[in-house]
């Protein structure tokens, strides 16, 4: 009988024991959100001003450089484009800009490919994914060939310091060349050289 | 029991002799699938694609002018054509049947050691085989220079389209007429990557120009305009980045890290960078003035070839024989200066 007792003062015990716990752990709990709140609402008024500015640059087009061939060389060009999240959507972003761009709709080799996807991988390697208009392949001569890879390589490069070298993919896969000259299988990096200046 | 413990042993002793290198199977018989052939300086490589690796038999003849390859066990299956291998190590390849059994016999030319190895995934049974003793290196002045001339594109590739006609027939007009006016000069000896309108891979086309012997290439090209552009290999190098240097005049072996020596293919001009500046530099001047420079790009076909190359990109609307005449120029002048 006594054994019993005893057990019934014990877990009265463990109970009060639990309902502190939660107590505890609840009123932190509250704290925090309201120190949390307190530090994200505005504090005066110049600092929303600041926040409604920002939220206006995340909507403000973002200035861009372009390259595209242009009477035997590559010639710079500006742009605008959506800003995006993130360096991949960003520099993807970029390249439909540059083959939506007038210019480039003129050009041999450019003007029969279109942007099939771009990715960037965490070593600052992009991978520029290319497919062929419906004339299924592309002619041009080497040193169109040449500007119009260029022409994407330093678009690319020339926006993003944190891409390093450029792959050329056709459909998704390696491919030789565009039109029969220049090697795609090695990676790319900017060439400044071929820009007019 | 002990007789049974004997036979077994001998055979498996048997199997060790026939095949040191060859990679086993379940299956039984050897299928052909592909063959392909790469011609280098002091080698020729023959790959056998196969469906999977089998035990196979590699027999050079006694007098060494023969090799030939068959299955161990099983039907020897042949599912492609064999490929024109012509250099001055292979004089052919043929497929043959003695007795019910098929076979792959490769003709060889004054050759020296024939080396064979297999590669996993895909399957492939690779013959080297290397270039033998010359028989008496002629004088150097009655040596001929070979100078290897590649009319680009053809078959299937037409090129760009002009109004004076397809790119690949304006290249082999100029290849033809290059040809004419440097055969006038005894000390050369030219050769081109084809002579009729047919469809070759870049590959084929450097191959031609290594098995010949060529001191330099020059591959022709059209473009649309009236002036002359000359292209020299950009040899990728970035810092950090493998590049395999191939070392000239080796032969190449195979025992060890034989994935590094098929990484080897395509890396042959890396060797051959100064020589085609030099090159490159003669033909410009002569195509576009004096102080005209090669540009330096990522070309796919140079990257394979083991000797000076250039690429040459002549605008359509150039006069033909003068374009003709400048490039014979340039390549003489190289010639009399570095052979």
């Amino acid at each position: 009988m006594s054994e019993r007792t005893d057990r019934r003062i014990q877990s009265n015990w463990l109970l009060l024991g639990v309902v502190i716990i939660v107590f505890i752990v609840a009123s932190g709990g509250i704290m925090l959100w309201l120190r949390q709140r307190s530090i994200d609402a505005p504090r005066n008024p110049a600092m929303q001003d600041q926040r409604i500015e920002q939220q206006f640059r995340r909507d403000e087009p973002l200035p861009v450089t372009l390259y595209y061939p242009s009477e035997g060389m590559l010639a710079t060009g500006s742009a605008a484009v959506q800003r995006q999240p993130d360096t991949q959507s960003q520099a993807r972003e970029l390249l439909i800009a540059l083959f939506a761009d007038q210019r480039i709709s003129l050009t041999p080799a450019l003007r029969d490919l279109k942007l099939r996807n771009f990715y960037l991988d965490a070593f600052g390697t992009a991978y520029i994914d290319l497919t062929l208009g419906p004339q299924k392949d592309v002619r041009a001569s080497a040193w169109e060939e040449h500007l119009a890879i260029y022409a994407m390589v330093n678009t690319v490069l020339r926006n993003f310091d944190e891409i390093k070298r450029v792959f050329l993919l056709l459909d998704g896969r390696e491919a030789r060349t565009l039109a029969g000259h220049m090697d795609m299988s090695r990676p790319f990096m900017k060439r400044m050289d071929l820009v007019r200046q | 029991m002990p007789l049974c413990m004997s036979i077994i042993i001998k055979v498996i002793l048997l199997c060790l002799l026939a095949f040191p290198q060859s990679a086993f199977s379940a299956e039984k018989g050897l299928t052909v699938k592909g063959v392909r052939y790469f011609s280098y300086s002091t080698f020729t490589r023959i790959v056998f694609e196969v469906e999977a690796a089998a035990p196979y038999i590699l027999i050079r003849s006694t007098d060494g002018r023969s090799a030939t390859l068959s299955s161990y066990d099983g039907p020897f299956l042949l599912k492609t054509s064999l490929p024109m291998v012509r250099d001055s190590v292979v004089t052919g390849l043929e497929s043959q049947e003695e007795a019910g059994r098929a076979a792959v016999v490769i003709r060889l030319g004054p050759v020296g050691e024939v080396k064979d190895f297999v590669l996993r995934g895909p399957d492939r049974i690779v013959i080297d085989i290397a270039k033998g003793a010359a028989p008496a290196p002629a004088p150097a002045a009655d040596k001929p220079v070979v100078i290897a001339l590649d009319p680009g594109h053809g078959g299937k590739d037409t090129g760009i389209v002009a109004t004076q006609g397809q790119e690949k027939m304006l290249t082999l007009d100029l290849a033809l007429a290059i040809r004419k006016i440097l055969r006038k000069n005894p000390r050369l000896k030219v050769v081109l990557t084809r002579e009729k309108d047919q469809t070759l891979t870049l590959d084929e086309r450097a191959a031609v120009s290594n098995a010949a012997g060529a001191v330099l290439l020059v591959s022709l090209h059209i473009a649309p305009g009236a002036a002359a552009r000359v292209f020299i290999q950009d040899l990728f190098d970035e810092p950090g980045t493998r590049i395999v240097q191939p070392v000239s005049g080796d032969f190449l072996g195979f025992e060890a890290d034989s994935e590094q020596q098929e990484m080897l293919w395509g890396n042959q001009q890396a060797a051959y960078a100064r020589e085609s500046g030099s090159l490159g530099r003669k033909l410009a001047r002569q195509l576009a003035g004096q102080d005209a420079e090669p540009v330096q790009a990522p070309l796919a076909l140079l990257k394979a070839v083991g000797a000076a190359a250039v690429m040459i990109e002549t605008g359509v609307g150039m006069d033909r024989s003068h374009a003709a005449e400048s490039i014979a120029g340039g390549i003489e002048l190289y010639v009399r200066e570095n052979r």
